[in-house]
């Protein structure tokens, strides 16, 4: 972002003014690096801008040569719009994750709330209970059920999944490092189960004089969830972005995910970012310098749920349909591989990793199992192999490159102790021995999970 | 008042089966901190080793000791007494080999990492079920006769089979082999050793990378006996079977307070009578919910567990 952008007031004004401000800033901001390393800047930039049009690049001419001509593992729409939904994901859950350390293994609730709110606000769903209300909802006059305008449904989302990500978050705030995980990951479980559950619900509610009787009433469709959904639309131009509208749904989740990445960096490097990465690097010192580490806590986790409630809302609208067993822990773990594989904090990694696992997932092995079949000798269908891909690029990177293939460097030095050691050396600084702390086995000192700060809680109750 | 006992007596036999597990989790807990989230697969792949040795051909096992409804008392006895010993003995190098593999190496690294190594093995060990069992259920043929063997005693309004007899007399020795060995041998102290202070543990002589991996080969065969009895018992086998059951298993140690061996089976217990008692009087549907709320009330209000953690600040 530009430099200039600095502290010029609070609000939502100054914030769009900042935005503007961030924009008119990038061609200096181009100028500036092309200068500093011209090659990178150039390849990046052409990488870029092949990306923006290969959506249509794809459509035009590549699906065809792919389909007649030779076969190339190339990603179609729907694949492409799912690298922009889950890279939305990634830059969420990098929030929580990089931003403020907090290991979240229950991400794929807020995906999960996300995609049944717009399902709850914009489908025939209601109709079964008699409630139709129709607010310029892209269907014809007297639609049954609720029909809201997608760009409301997602800021409903939002507001609604950020909530329940403070709701989720309070209880944890006791808690540190692994124990922490564990919960976000039963509340990913309870959340789908909720879901799946509520589809025929009974019960009688006596408040003195308010009386809540419900009867056998369908709340969530059960396992077979709610559809249709409405997809997204832009009203005056009449633009549909659903699953049949090709790339104009890749473009609307690449607007979506710039939205997310300039929410994120901005608050990287807002005060709330800072007070984050004091808290990831050490909680008891950030309580100590003065940091509310309560709201903050509490702002990674609604903050970094919003996203998944954007993500989840436009899954739902684009694919017109939504189903509980979409949100397993496994999609919590497959946004969290992908943080870790693009690298923990860095906000750009985290949309590279997202791009290339669902790559992985959704193109490289679908085709590789086509090959197979295809080919003369009788193989296993690799396809059937995607847990063992996930899990061994977790244990990979767990033990050879734990920050990821491009590391935020700041979180780099706080995950591998001897990787500052040898950066340092590399660039010919000092070893700061501060930073180099020899850690007994499983008390880390650097990590969220150090012991200790339960004592300054303690003597503070007192 | 007869439907609740019966209810009882199902939860007593599920809980025997999640202290089987719970304590493999408890042990590696107490002694390198670390939730081994790979625990519940190992128990999974207990359990398809027990399906390939036992199950015969038709339905896709191997028939190494068959054991049928069909095989004569002996035969069946020597068949699941082998059954168990192979299980266990795979399944305990398993859980030191993934040690060995995926945590070790990241002993000194931060805490979240070897917890990310771990359900990393998990997924592996998932999709290992997936290549050998298939993405769909395997069934066996009950292979203990469903009379009630309350009825010796004129009592007929309660059952209890001799599956789940079965059950108590597989797990409830293994329970107090294992506390004999960790609190009367010489291996068992040095368990203990290395759980309170692995660095003074070290300095005393313990082997800190022999008792860490024995710990785990404990574990291993633990998980894979309840495999065996969980096929046995339940007479069915699925890869995903580990998650649900592992973190089952886990809220229990947790519940009891981990690292606390004695808690373990106490949560066991008492997490058997809940998932029990709620299938049968709120819906099945609803009982994973309910196992994860217990952990998560119990997380954020006692993270020590009912019985208090023998370990010092670990929560």
């Amino acid at each position: 972002m530009s430099a200039s952008s600095e502290a010029i007031g609070t609000g939502i004004g100054a914030w769009f003014g900042h935005i503007a401000d961030s924009l008119g800033g990038m061609g200096i901001g181009y100028r500036r690096s092309l200068r500093k390393s011209r090659t990178r800047t150039v390849i990046l930039s052409i990488i870029i801008v092949l990306g923006l049009i290969y959506p249509v690049l794809h459509q035009q001419f590549l699906a065809e040569f792919s389909r007649n001509v030779f076969p190339l593992p190339l990603p179609d729409d729907t694949a492409m719009t799912f690298m922009m939904i889950f890279a939305i994901m990634a830059v969420g859950l990098n929030i929580v994750v990089g931003f403020a350390g907090l290991l979240d293994l229950g991400y794929v609730a807020f995906y999960a709330i996300g995609a049944y709110v717009a399902a709850f606000l914009a489908s025939p769903h209601w109709a079964g209970l008699g409630i139709n209300l129709t607010f310029l909802g892209n269907v014809g006059p007297g639609a049954q059920g609720v029909h809201l305008p997608f760009w409301l449904v997602i800021i409903v989302a939002v507001i609604v999944v950020a909530t329940f990500g403070a709701l989720l978050g309070a209880p944890t705030l006791r808690l540190r490092g692994d124990y922490l995980a564990i919960v976000t990951l039963g509340f990913g479980e309870i959340v789908p189960l909720v879901f799946k559950n509520l589809s025929s619900l009974t019960l009688s509610l006596t408040l003195g004089p308010i009386v809540i009787a419900v009867n056998n009433v369908n709340l969530t469709g059960g396992v077979q969830g709610i559809n249709p959904i409405d997809p997204p639309f832009l009203p005056f131009f009449n633009i549909l972005f659903d699953s049949r509208s090709g790339p104009l749904a890749v473009y609307l989740g690449i607007f979506l995910l710039a939205i997310a990445v300039v929410v994120a960096r901005n608050l990287q490097f807002s005060r709330i970012g800072r007070s984050w990465m004091a808290i990831r690097e050490d909680e008891t010192a950030a309580q100590m310098m003065g940091v509310n580490t309560v709201r903050s806590k509490l702002l990674a986790f609604a903050l970094g749920a919003s996203l998944a409630g954007v993500a989840g809302s436009f899954q739902a609208s684009y694919l017109g349909a939504t189903t509980s067993d979409f949100f397993e822990f496994s999609t919590s773990i497959l946004v969290l591989i992908m943080v870790i594989l693009g690298g923990v904090g860095n906000v750009w990694g985290v949309i590279v990793g997202a791009i290339a696992l669902t790559y992985i997932d959704k193109t490289f092995l679908p085709y590789l199992g086509q090959r197979v079949q295809d080919s003369p000798i009788p193989l296993p269908n690799p396809a059937q192999y995607n847990f063992l891909v996930y899990g061994i690029i977790l244990l990979v990177m767990m033990r050879f490159r734990p920050q990821g293939f491009l590391p935020d460097r700041q979180r780099e030095a706080e995950l591998s102790v001897i990787g500052l050691a040898d950066a340092e050396v590399a660039m010919g600084m000092p070893i700061d021995v501060d930073n180099v702390s020899i850690a007994p086995p499983g008390q880390d000192e650097t990590g969220p999970g150090a012991r200790g700060p339960e004592t300054i809680d303690e003597a503070r109750d007192l | 008042m007869d439907q609740l006992i019966q209810s009882l007596i199902i939860g007593l036999a599920n809980g025997l089966i999640f202290a089987l597990v719970a304590l493999g989790y408890t042990l590696v807990y107490g002694i390198i901190e670390l939730i081994n989230f790979a625990h519940g697969d190992v128990f999974m792949i207990g359990s398809l080793i027990a399906f390939a040795l036992m199950a015969p051909k038709d339905v896709g096992g191997f028939a190494v000791f068959p054991v049928t409804s069909g095989t004569p008392v002996l035969v069946m006895i020597v068949g699941i007494l082998l059954t168990l010993a192979v299980t266990m003995a795979l399944t305990a190098g398993l859980n030191a080999g993934i040690e060995r593999v995926a945590y070790r190496p990241l002993r000194h690294a931060p805490k979240l990492a070897p917890l990310i190594s771990a359900i990393g093995m998990s997924f592996v060990l998932v999709n290992v079920g997936v290549i050998f069992a298939g993405a769909t259920q395997r069934t066996v043929e009950a292979v203990f006769p469903t009379n009630n063997l309350l009825e010796a005693f004129g009592i007929r309004s309660v059952s209890v089979t001799t599956s789940q007899l079965f059950v108590g007399v597989v797990t409830v020795p293994l329970l107090f082999a294992l506390s004999w060995f960790v609190s009367r041998t010489k291996q068992g102290k040095a368990m203990r050793a290395t759980a309170q202070d692995p660095d003074a543990a070290g300095l005393m002589g313990v082997d800190i990378n022999r008792t860490i991996a024995i710990t785990f080969l404990i574990g291993g065969a633990l998980a894979g006996a309840a495999g065996v009895v969980e096929i046995l018992y339940n007479n069915v086998m699925v890869y995903n079977m580990g998650f649900r059951f592992g973190l089952i298993a886990f809220t229990a140690a947790v519940l009891g307070g981990i690292g606390n061996m004695r808690g373990a089976v106490f949560g066991a217990l008492i997490l058997g009578e809940v998932t029990s008692l709620s299938d049968r009087y709120v819906s099945a549907n609803w009982t994973q919910a309910i196992v994860f709320g217990v952990l998560v009330v119990i997380l954020v209000f006692k993270p020590t567990g009912l019985l208090g953690q023998q370990l010092a600040d670990r929560a």
